[in-house]
């Protein structure tokens, strides 16, 4: 069974098509780059994964299930059980770290003793285990980075969605930062799509890239 | 889904609230013992006194817009635009007339120079004026920070601060001036209690006598369909031209304006004191007037005596006003920020259209709806009036929460969705703890404007339901200036004094947090 199905989907904002009969197959496992210029449609593709627009045609699948089809989301995001990472990281600024780990928890309804057992276990993962009182705008950027993805991961989505989250860091950071990304989805055997504009990045992490070029693509 | 369903929910609210009152005077206007007629216009239209009546009202309005706009730009320029000490402070004292009812102006003014010697139209021309400076001061201080300040550095470079204003800063601001404008010709335009205190007949006091004083509802109602006519062409052409470009008003911050701000250098102390003069004229006499008049505990204790229960009404009033304010805005405010129903712009409009539409014709709609032998629990009690409230200020909350919004990114949102939460916990757990400086702006702004509400209040009020504006007008016919005053300084005190604690305990708050 694929883990993610894009299926002949179309987009378009007003009369500007971003996306024109484009699908995707990700096997379960992949780690798989989006790679392609500014405004090709990566974040396009990533939020249409994760159910926050519809296709105006076509349909799309997490783990053979169809979530959205033709201008309809038949899984609304919270129930995808996806993790993502975003571009801004969107951590939210008045929760502590720990808060921002918790919030996704609560909403299912996990014990508080377990919510704090998982929280402090994701943190270490990451290598944050002593942070977890502070707040986001009291961290680094390279720090900030991790919550982002520890919240991403604290809900053991099988499949984790990314979108240019290490563009921001230097070129030090990039590199030590995503090799630990590759060594925890090996470790965690989850699915990994990853958006990027940074060839290098992308050899770095991809088990398979695909290249785009203004709504498809150019070459696997 | 649940964020459709409560959108859907908010706005037949807020329809109830403000379209069923405005729907209900319509029809009352034309139906006449059970029959369509249009006898109530006739007789309104057909009279030369009504017509002479709406001529004194435009040219009323035009002049007070004329005249807070001249002022209030070039003000609006000194406060946000230049390195002018004290700025804060001279904002503040300037937007205090705003932030009470117009008609104690009126009576500091008279106070100090008698009625013999202020009355009919000029009177009413520096009272308003005065009162409504503040919006187009405001509105040029917040148009001046959308600004990218880039452009104006851009054009520095080729010309001094005089051409930079004339070509780049002004022509960008004109949104907000013309805004600025038509704001304070709508509000003068409805405005009743000034130009009656102050005799000069306008119409807005003609719909208010036919109701209050000869009881003839049907001819109110005829003679408040201009009224709201008027309003509603006004607004018209404001959106026509002028929409899309107030839409959403994003501030750039603090630190990046204050690198183009113009320096005053010498003459700075010349700025500082044309400043000083024009508070010291417009707003600090008027309070130390009536400071004054009302000497000693006496008049005090005698106020309270007599309108104590009013003030704590108006406070309570006011309170429950500002709070359902506060929560109609936030939603109202999140439905236009996502454009969440197709509709949102319709929904932007119509509050905005309440909000300019004189407050007679929405005491008028709310009485011509609610009295009836059902719905005596809202037409007998306070929630009359605390409906009135949200008619009439619900655009001040959804505004101040759709700038609030802007400045919010969607992925907030988002990622608390991919978290695993509906939207019921994100509204409460994400988006409002990120809103709740707009949210605390809202309440306060809100709180200020129930409990300065003269107009609605006057005419829907209950009996034994009188808020202290209300009290205070009846008392001025015959009180002594002595407790006029004091009454006076009593309102602007319960007006003030809440909002100013809230505004500044939390700053403290977080000032103390700072290590
Ligand atoms: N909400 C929107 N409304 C209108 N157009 C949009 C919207 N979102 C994206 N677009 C347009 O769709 C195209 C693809 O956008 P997308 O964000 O997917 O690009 P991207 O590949 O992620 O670019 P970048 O590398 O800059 O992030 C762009 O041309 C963009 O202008
Ligand atoms: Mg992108």
């Amino acid at each position: 069974m694929k883990s993610i199905e894009l299926d002949s989907v179309s987009k378009a904002y007003g009369n500007e098509t971003v996306l024109l009969d484009f699908s995707l197959d990700i096997e379960p496992g992949e780690r798989v780059v989006l790679l392609g210029p500014s405004g090709c449609g990566k974040t396009t593709i990533l939020r249409l994964v994760a159910g926050f627009i519809k296709p105006d045609s076509g349909s799309v699948s997490l783990d053979g299930q169809v979530v959205s089809r033709d201008k309809r989301i038949l899984v609304p995001p919270q129930h995808r059980k996806l993790g993502m990472v975003f571009q801004d990281l969107a951590l939210w600024p008045h929760l502590s770290v720990r808060g921002n780990l918790e919030f996704g928890l609560r909403a299912k309804g996990i014990s508080k003793n377990e919510r704090e057992a998982k929280t402090q276990k994701t943190l270490e993962l990451v290598g944050m285990g002593g942070y977890g009182h502070r707040k986001p705008d009291e961290l680094s950027g390279g720090q900030q980075q991790r919550v982002a993805l520890a919240r991403a991961l604290v809900l053991e989505p099988k499949v984790l969605l990314m979108d240019e989250p290490l563009s921001s860091l230097d070129l030090e950071l990039n590199r030590r930062l995503r090799k630990e990304l590759v060594r925890l989805q090996e470790k965690l055997e989850i699915t990994l799509l990853y958006v990027t504009h940074d060839r290098e990045e992308a050899s770095h992490i991809a088990t398979r890239t695909i290249s785009m070029e203004k709504g498809r693509i150019s070459s696997n | 889904m649940q964020k459709r369903t409560i959108s859907y929910m908010v706005v037949a609210v807020f329809l109830l609230i403000g379209l069923a009152p405005v729907l209900s005077m319509l029809i009352n206007s034309i139906v006449a013992e059970g029959r369509f007629s249009l006898g109530a216009y006739s007789s309104v239209l057909t009279s030369a006194r009504q017509w002479n009546l709406m001529a004194h009202s435009a040219v009323l309005s035009l002049l007070v817009s004329t005249f807070a706009t001249c002022l209030g730009v070039p003000l609006g320029l000194l406060l946000g635009k230049t390195d002018l000490p004290f700025k804060k402070t001279l904002t503040a004292l300037f937007v205090i007339p705003l932030l009470i009812p117009p008609y104690i102006i009126a009576v500091a003014w008279v106070d100090f120079l008698g009625i013999q010697h202020l009355k009919g139209l000029w009177a009413c021309v520096l009272v308003l004026s005065s009162a409504f400076l503040p919006i187009p001061m405001l509105l040029t201080m917040i148009f001046l920070r959308t600004i990218n300040p880039r452009l104006e550095e851009a054009a520095r470079l080729v010309s001094g601060w005089a051409g930079v204003l004339k070509t780049i800063t002004l022509p960008l601001i004109l949104p907000g001036i013309l805004l600025g404008g038509i704001v304070v010709f709508l509000l003068t335009f409805g405005e009743f209690g000034v130009p009656n205190f102050l005799r000069y007949d306008v119409f807005a006091v003609e719909s208010f006598t036919q109701f209050s004083a000869f009881y003839n509802f049907k001819a109110a109602t005829a003679s408040s369909v201009p009224l709201a006519l008027v309003t509603l062409l006004v607004l018209l052409v404001e959106a026509r031209f002028l929409r899309e470009r107030t839409y959403q008003i994003r501030p750039t911050p603090d630190s990046i304006q204050s690198s183009t701000s113009i320096r005053l250098g010498k003459e700075k102390h010349f700025w500082l004191g044309m400043a000083s003069l024009l508070a010291m004229a417009l707003v600090i006499v008027p309070l130390l007037v009536l400071l004054l008049r009302s000497e000693g505990l006496n008049s005090y204790t005698q106020a309270l005596e007599r309108a104590g229960h009013s003030m704590v009404r108006s406070v309570t009033y006011a309170f429950w006003g500002a709070t359902l304010l506060t929560i109609m805005g936030f939603f109202l405010g999140y439905i236009i920020h996502t454009k969440a129903l197709a509709f949102w712009r319709s929904v932007d409009s119509f509050t905005i259209f309440l909000f300019a539409l004189p407050a007679t014709v929405i005491g008028i709609g709310l009485i011509s709806l609610w009295n009836t032998p059902w719905t005596n629990f809202v037409y007998g009690t306070a929630a009359i009036i605390i409906l009135g409230y949200l008619a009439k200020y619900t655009a001040l909350t959804s505004r101040i929460m759709v700038t609030q919004f802007a400045q919010v990114p969607a992925s907030m949102e988002e990622a608390a969705h991919i978290s695993g939460a509906g939207w019921a916990r994100t509204m409460f757990f994400i988006v409002a703890p990120l809103a709740k400086r707009g949210l605390l702006a809202g309440w306060i702004v809100a709180y200020i404007f129930s409990i300065r509400d003269t107009g609605i209040s006057m005419l829907v009020y209950p009996p034994g339901h009188e808020t202290l504006p209300v009290r205070i007008f009846t008392l001025m016919a015959n009180g002594s200036e002595q407790l006029i005053a004091a009454l006076c300084v009593l309102m602007i005190a319960a007006t003030l004094v809440p909002a100013a604690i809230l505004w500044s305990v939390p700053r403290l708050l977080a000032k103390r947090k700072v290590p």
